[in-house]
């Protein structure tokens, strides 16, 4: 059972201005190395239509977030939330899940200031509360990057339509005010097959990319496929190093693998590339 | 060609309102001016008018426009009124009408209204409304229906409209490289006011069948396009094309449901990339099924970047999904990105590529189907 903090959890938002970019792959891999090393966690799958969360771990949860919806409307002063959560566990590492709705219904009614509340009542209870979103500024999301500690913006970059986007989306998050630090760019896929160079991106986004991760389809599908985090799998593939330094990034332990990327402006490094002409 | 114009207008203070306006217009020239359709229809006739601009507020409309075509068998007819009324505007088409102005209106819409009515491109009446639906975004529904309305056009020379209602991260506008100067939300503000001809601007022509209305340009616009404003912006454009296609945002949404809900057929589209994909287009389906009882003909399954391509492939899909498939597009990841990187269409890059004969294959679906429909 969960103990409750004397302090509230750090909310790590993963968002995304287009779908299929590995939301989900990332926040569960995330949730995974902070539980492996120690740290209570719970995972929220906030993709309330189709959200995948429970498919990549084999869930099959008893409690979605409906019937917690329906539990804290109910206003009993028993209710604890930790009670009706889902717990992954893979040879010893073990964490909590909040699983979205099983029916399409149930999602269409969930209410955003509802979700608010069960985030600020697990943050009572877990180190790290991890939240996958859809690709949209929905409300609820909205409400969710509002209390967030960090928003983690993934791109990758493939064709212009998701580039555009991806700028759109890191223009719209810069503007809701945040401090500087709360929203880190991470680039998935990094060496995956594009005609668009990385530095262009960042050019155009003016700004480097918080942290890189390469593209390894084969181990992403294997971990879904068999329902093990890279991070907790034997094979320790090059991606499940780079999601381990993604976490230490967080966690501000120290880097265990290869070096990544640092934070930083490229406002002077500018070369004024070809992506920058076409959104001028 | 000079226009002879015959006005009938009910108000008073509109007559005169109009008539300045007709005699400023270029190429028109007041013949007549009535208060009263009785005596349009009984004199109007000794001025030889080729041009009738007929108030169909005050009147049964169809009624009206029926005795008007009946006495002046050879004018062209255009309705005029304060709204646009995609109702009736098949009524007033089969009575003998060819278009319809918002009134009032200045010199500069009135020259355009008769010149796309003149030419005899009238108000459409038979239009298939398509509706691109998926559970989750990167589909490929965007290049689908980018390349379905080019061969929608090139197969039956009818004019094909696209709508990018994909309210905060529309991408049609790039993959054809426009840069619109009005999008989905200037329509929408003047949903209320516009009759076909007006709307028709909004929309950026692509090639002399294919236009498109764009997007909006950032996601906090999304606010500007209400429902019923969105509704009204496909119900006029219904009167524009014999094909429209609408892109929707991802999941089950107010403006993915209302324009499954307005459409004839609405596609249901995933990329199989033996993920959870069926399983979400199952959930996917179980709702429409709810809601439509006639779903086997609303909803229509399409799953894209399918290896191995194929008939075989195609039924083992649909065995599993326990649903028809009307579709399956080949993975041609290069062809499918180097088109949108360049704002070219796949089909013109690759004619004979799989893609482009899937995407063939499709539009010759949907134009039998139009040819039955327009038979019955």
């Amino acid at each position: 059972m969960a103990e409750e903090n004397l302090i509230n959890g750090v909310v790590i938002t993963f968002f995304s201005t287009a779908s299929a970019v590995g939301k989900t792959l990332i926040s569960v891999n995330m949730a995974s190395e902070l539980a492996r090393e120690g740290y209570s966690v719970c995972l929220l799958d906030m993709d309330l239509q189709f959200g995948d969360v429970s498919n990549y771990l084999k869930l099959n949860p008893i409690y979605t977030m409906a019937d917690i919806q329906r539990m804290m409307q109910a206003e009993n002063s028993d209710f604890k939330i930790y009670e009706f959560l889902t717990e992954y566990e893979h040879r010893g590492v073990a964490f909590h899940v909040l699983p979205a709705p099983l029916q399409l219904s149930e999602a269409y009614n969930i209410e955003p200031e509802i979700v608010e509340s069960m985030v600020r009542d697990l943050q009572r209870y877990y180190d790290y509360i991890i939240v996958d979103t859809t690709s949209m500024f929905s409300t609820l999301n909205m409400r969710l990057l509002d209390l967030s500690t960090i928003v983690t913006f993934l791109g990758i970059v493939d064709f212009i339509p998701t580039i555009k986007n991806m700028k759109i989306g890191n223009d719209t998050l810069r503007s809701l005010g945040y401090d500087s630090n709360k929203i880190r760019l991470v680039l998935n896929r990094s060496d995956a097959k594009s005609q668009i160079s990385r530095a262009d991106v960042e050019n155009l986004l003016e700004e480097r990319f918080y942290h890189i991760l390469p593209n390894d389809f084969r181990s992403a599908s294997t971990s879904i496929k068999t329902g093990v985090p890279l991070v907790l799998s034997p094979d320790d593939s090059e991606l499940a190093r780079a999601l381990r330094s993604l976490v230490s990034l967080y966690t501000n332990k120290p880097v265990e693998y290869e070096s990544i990327a640092e934070p930083g402006d490229i406002s002077e490094e500018k070369s004024g590339g070809w992506l920058s002409k076409l959104f001028n | 060609m000079a226009h002879n114009v015959l006005l009938y207008e009910s108000n008073r203070i509109m007559l005169g309102t109009l008539s300045n306006v007709i005699k400023s217009a270029p190429n028109c020239n007041l013949v007549a001016s009535y208060q009263s359709h009785t005596d349009a229809l009984g004199q109007g006739k000794v001025f030889n008018p080729n041009l009738l601009l007929i108030d169909v507020e005050s009147q049964d409309a169809t009624w009206l426009i029926t005795e008007f075509r009946k006495a002046f068998p050879s004018a062209i007819i255009i309705c005029m009124g304060e709204r646009w009324q995609a109702d009736s505007a098949s009524h007033l088409v089969q009575a003998g009408a060819s278009g319809y102005i918002i009134k009032p209106f200045s010199a500069v819409e009135l020259k355009d209204t008769i010149d796309t009515f003149a030419k005899g491109g009238g108000l459409e009446t038979s239009c298939k409304v398509m509706t691109f639906f998926s559970p989750k975004g990167k589909s490929g529904k965007t290049t689908l229906i980018a390349n379905l309305a080019m061969s929608l056009a090139r197969k039956t020379n009818e004019p094909v409209g696209i709508i990018d209602a994909d309210l905060q991260f529309g991408d049609m506008a790039v993959f054809f490289n426009l840069n619109p100067s009005n999008t989905i939300v200037e329509a929408a503000r003047d949903a209320d006011f516009l009759a076909p001809v007006s709307l028709q601007s909004f929309f950026v022509p692509v090639t002399d069948n294919v236009s498109v209305l764009c997007g909006t340009r950032n996601p906090s616009l999304i606010d500007r396009v209400a429902i019923k404003d969105f509704e009204t912006v496909v119900n006029s454009a219904r009167s524009l094309f014999k094909y429209l296609l609408i892109d929707v945002p991802a999941g089950f949404n107010p403006t993915s449901i209302s324009a499954a809900e307005i459409a004839d057929v609405t596609y249901l589209v995933a990329m199989n990339n033996d993920g959870f994909e069926k399983q979400h287009i199952r959930k996917a389906i179980s709702l429409f099924e709810e809601d439509w009882p006639d779903v086997k003909d609303r909803l229509k399954v399409v799953f894209t970047r399918v290896e191995p391509y194929g008939a075989e492939k195609s039924s083992e899909l649909e065995n599993q999904l326990g649903f028809p498939m009307e579709g399956i597009l080949p993975n041609e990841y290069m062809l499918v990105s180097k088109a949108a990187d360049n704002g070219r269409m796949a089909l013109d890059i690759a004619s004979d590529s799989r893609l482009s004969d899937a995407i063939s294959h499709l539009a010759d679906k949907i134009i039998r189907h139009q040819v039955r429909r327009d038979t019955l």
